[in-house]
């Protein structure tokens, strides 16, 4: 499987409650969150800098780290059905 | 035709085995883990839940096992200091896992391995099914 570079750019959830007439679908546009918090990790990049170098860590290897975790979470599904309750949510 | 298949349809042939229960076989087999030669994809977790009081439940969960190859790499940038704090966490928890052997080969290793891992727990309250495919 050929590993992605970028975060879930969208995601699906769908939600059902007993007594509802219609469930609820939606379709997020994540990669907009991904966009918002670019500018604030732009910001943070001081902090971050100076925290990696009192706890000696290396900070491009960590931020390559956890963007390749969030990355890894593509194709992610997870679907709860507790009878009166369906949830069910997938990662793009 | 697979090993697993060619067995069933075999012993369908030699009457070992009525037609339902091949049919149950081959569905099983078909359902079944990762097959020889293909990357495992998937940590698959399907639960089947009937609590007295709370109801019905299911869940079903697919989790990429990239996942678990990106959380290897987090290991990486964890401090020297920290990983000992950790390794000796474990050891007074009677685990002897040391974290700097969580290798990205090591793990490719136990995600070839993993291929074959089926769990399954079938009781009256609850059925569990773990699989990788």
């Amino acid at each position: 499987m050929k590993p992605e570079i970028l975060p879930p750019l969208t995601a699906t959830v769908r939600v059902r409650r007993a007594g509802w007439r219609h469930g609820v679908r939606l379709w997020l546009p994540l990669f907009l969150i991904w966009l918002l918090l670019v500018p604030l990790l732009i910001l943070l990049l001081p902090l971050l800098f100076v925290g990696a170098l009192i706890f000696g860590i290396n900070l491009w290897r960590s931020l390559k780290a956890l963007n390749g975790v969030l990355a890894a979470t593509h194709g992610t599904h997870v679907e709860v059905d507790r009878g009166d309750t369906k949830f069910f949510i997938r990662l793009h | 035709m697979n090993d697993s298949r060619r067995q069933i349809l075999d012993m369908l042939a030699q009457g070992k085995i009525t037609a339902d229960e091949a049919e149950r076989l081959l569905a099983a087999v078909e359902r079944s883990p990762a097959q020889e030669g293909e990357t495992v994809k998937y940590l698959r977790v399907l639960v089947d839940a009937n609590d007295e009081h709370e109801g019905p439940t299911k869940v079903n969960v697919r989790v990429p096992m990239q996942l678990l190859r990106a959380g290897v790499r987090l290991t990486g940038i964890i401090p020297a200091r920290a990983r000992d704090q950790v390794n000796d966490a474990l050891r007074k928890e009677g685990i002897p896992f040391d974290i700097n052997n969580l290798t990205p080969q090591n793990l490719e290793e136990m995600v070839e391995h993993l291929r074959d891992l089926t769990v399954d727990v079938d009781n009256e309250h609850a059925k569990v099914r773990v699989f990788c495919e």
